[in-house]
């Protein structure tokens, strides 16, 4: 072969990998997915799962997924894109957050004819890396629903808009949801059985979200496909983190662990509203009476105001009222709409002093 | 080395047809453009950058439409329960009540409704909102909007059409802004369409991305859409990628029922109205009427097959005054041929009370046109008894053995 002929030849080849990048509009979101999120395989119940998603999230192998009956199988494993199955440990578990965090065990025995991965070297997505998000973007779910995917294969990816980042208020099955914190709202189906888990990316293939398990909105009534925003994933992996350098990897008791989450501390707070509760129909949340000097008294709500709204979550008696009060941290302060005869105001209570 | 050549090669059938050295020079201008982070145009086969532009663009829309967008909130009201009718529940131990009516109104689905937010467009300068129907079923004892720049005020119901699932609200305002819309001349099947919604709350809308399905839906000039419709959504705007409205998203389904295709949400198969179908319906529902679902007030008998023959005919009622008795049998609705009870559904289910439909009916050998005015349920009389009383417990007569 000429020297010219070779030339042409490694230009030619900068051509193409310049090509495949671009040549579909999803080609570097699914070249940087692919190697950092894992198929996960344990035990199945009922109507339980016994295969789901994960990501890596640590070049030593941690990886992030849902809280599901399968992170409590006696066997769990991890599959890489490579084809190679580990055997994985469980770090931690929060089942307030509905999240858990997996470490893949060294020394995996390669299902397939490629050779054994180096220890403790993954690919894997920075959860401190912060890229902008709003609704419009391009999304990519790749996960493995139905585990369509296995061995080496790699994951399903969905495409479809990012629509809305909101607070989760939903159910599963006939149980509320315990995640109450903010979401991801994606227009495509992403949650199916064995995706969630799984990592959501934009087009730059910036990880912004983790497929979360399908639930039913208390605010619509509808399924919907929703994500665990990247900064909430990060937050609780430097909090699970921070625990594993106490306990080397040994997962505690659930009771033990949810006990340290900030959410499960907060202890109910007091603005001093008295709503009527009169009737025994459902009451509209008319308020009775004020205690002179509590925190709702020096932000001006009044007997006789209709309660619209706790922190922008409509309320429609008593009873929604009280809960929505209940999610408050101690000092948090609460942004009240009430309706005054004809007029709608909006009020807030600083509830930092008593 | 040919044999890595070979490798390579078929990935890109573009790379194959352009010369050697026209490659050569795309790729540098590529490497070029790129470490310049400059974003021009991108060129056809950058599709990534197409994306990027039209990511961009879903972005725009949103900015362009926000606003025009009302959040609504609902307080109170109750949970719509599903009515069945007496002759088509074979669970009802007791055979229906001659005092209770056979014409009754059905949600048309046994959705559970949320306390969510809702969405509503800015429609006139003097503070009328359109929003669909669907957000009111629960009757709700005070709504209160919020406007794009943050004034919450209550509002009132002026009215709804529970048939189209449009309603109109009525705020103190005087100075609302208007968007723009697009006349449904010039939608095109295949083109971009971006719903938008505040049913999640905050005050970036909600976007769900996809194209105009088809044209003309429904009996009623819907348009269909593939982009995810939902409650978050319904009342709120359908767009061009231009930053116009191409109809407002309604929850629709074949059948007559106020929540008839809620059930259908996120399927891929939505509806939209546009502004002239909105337009005719908001000029009835300014001046406070409300549209109801319209009613022939006639039985079908579920023992004739392969054509609508009538069983009993309610006193009075629209079909009773244009004379059309007992054993008729209806051929034609509005030209529509009818094979089946079903047929004659699909044309009556998105004609409201008030409305005309011409019927062929054949009467003891002969046939006849006639022009009925659909009419609510509250005004058709009751059923006379027939001679053979109808027996709720075994409807139809067992099928013959061959």
């Amino acid at each position: 072969m000429t020297r010219r002929s070779v030339i042409l030849l490694s230009l030619y080849i900068t051509a193409i990998a310049a090509v495949t990048a671009s040549g579909s509009g999803f080609g570097r979101a699914i070249e940087t997915v692919m190697p950092r999120v894992v198929k996960l395989y344990g035990l199945g119940a009922g109507l339980q799962e016994g295969y789901g998603s994960g990501v890596i999230v640590s070049k030593d192998g941690l990886v992030l997924t849902v809280y599901a009956l399968l992170i409590d199988a006696r066997h769990l494993r991890a599959v890489t894109s490579d084809g190679t199955e580990h055997e994985v440990n469980v770090v931690h578990r929060d089942p307030k957050r509905q999240l858990a965090l997996l470490k893949l065990m060294p020394g995996g025995s390669s299902t397939e004819t490629q050779p054994a991965r180096e220890p403790d070297v993954y690919p894997y997505f920075d959860l401190s890396h912060e890229s902008p998000l709003r609704p419009g973007d391009w999304v990519l779910a790749a996960g493995n629903p139905f585990k369509v995917a296995a061995g080496a294969e790699p994951m399903s990816v969905v495409h479809g808009v990012f629509s809305a980042r909101t607070r989760l208020d939903a159910r599963r099955r006939l149980k509320d949801y315990p995640y109450r914190g903010e979401v991801l709202v994606i227009d495509a189906i992403t949650s199916n059985p064995g995706a969630p888990g799984g990592a959501l990316v934009n087009l730059d293939g910036e990880l912004v979200g983790m497929i979360g398990r399908q639930v039913v909105s208390n605010l619509t009534h509808t399924h919907f496909n929703h994500a665990v925003p990247r900064d909430v994933l990060h937050r609780y992996f430097l909090e699970a983190t921070g625990l594993e350098a106490d306990n080397t990897g040994v997962s505690l008791p659930e009771t033990d662990r949810s006990l340290t989450s900030p959410e499960t501390t907060a202890s109910p707070i007091d603005p001093g509203i008295r709503l009527s509760r009169f009737g025994y129909r459902r009451v509209l949340p008319f308020v009775d009476r004020i205690i002179p000097g509590s925190p709702a008294d020096r932000a001006g709500v009044r007997k006789n105001d209709l309660i619209l709204s706790v922190n922008g979550r409509n309320v429609s008696d008593a009873a929604s009222y009280d809960a929505g009060i209940k999610e408050l941290a101690p000092g948090e302060p609460i942004d009240l709409v009430i309706r005054r005869n004809r007029n709608v105001l909006a009020i807030r209570v600083d509830t930092s002093t008593p | 080395m040919s044999k890595r050549r070979k490798t390579i090669r078929p990935r890109t059938k573009a790379a194959v047809r352009i010369t050697l050295p026209l490659t050569v020079v795309l790729a540098v201008v590529g490497v070029w453009s790129v470490s310049l982070g400059a974003q021009p145009v991108p060129p056809k086969d950058d599709a990534y950058g197409l994306m990027r532009a039209t990511q961009q663009t879903f972005h725009d829309v949103s900015d362009a439409i926000r606003p025009y967008l009302v959040r609504i909130d609902t307080v109170g009201g109750s949970q719509p329960r599903a009515l069945r009718t007496p002759a088509g529940d074979e669970n009802t131990p007791d055979p229906p009540r001659r005092s209770q009516s056979p014409f009754q109104d059905t949600t048309g689905s046994n959705f559970v409704l949320a306390d969510g937010p809702a969405t509503g467009i800015a429609y006139s300068l003097d503070g009328y909102i359109i929003t669909s129907s669907f957000n009111f079923v629960r009757e709700p004892v005070l709504i209160s909007v919020t406007l794009p720049d943050g004034r919450r005020l209550a509002a009132d119901l002026v009215a709804r059409d529970q048939v189209r699932k449009i309603a109109i609200l009525k705020v103190e305002a005087t100075d609302l802004t208007l968007p723009s819309w697009l006349d449904v001349t010039d939608v095109r099947v295949g083109q971009w369409a971006i719903a938008l919604g505040l049913g999640f709350g905050g005050e970036t809308p909600s976007v769900t991305v996809g194209v105009v399905s088809a044209l003309d839906r429904m009996q009623t000039g819907a348009i269909q859409t593939d982009a995810k419709l939902s409650p978050a959504n319904y009342g709120g705007p359908l767009c061009d990628i231009h930053g116009h409205i191409i109809g407002i998203c309604v929850p629709m389904a074949q059948r007559p029922g106020e929540l008839a295709g809620i059930e259908m949400y996120d399927s891929g198969v939505g509806f939209a109205l546009p502004k002239h179908r909105v337009d005719e319906i908001v000029a009835v529902l300014k001046t406070g009427r409300s549209f109801y679902r319209g009613w022939l007030g006639i039985v079908i008998d579920p023992t004739i097959r392969d054509a609508v023959a009538i069983r009993n005919v309610a006193i009075p009622s629209p079909v009773h005054e244009a004379g059309i008795k007992p054993g008729d049998r209806i051929l034609q609705a509005n030209g529509k041929p009818l094979r089946h009870f079903g047929d004659l559904v699909r044309v009556l289910y998105m004609l409201p009370a008030g409305e005309e439909i011409v019927l062929q009916v054949e009467s003891g050998g002969s046939e006849f046109h006639t022009v009925v005015t659909l009419a609510r349920n509250t005004e058709l009389g009751p059923l006379p008894d027939l001679e053979e009383p109808f027996d709720p417990s075994n409807p139809l007569p067992a099928p013959e053995d061959k």
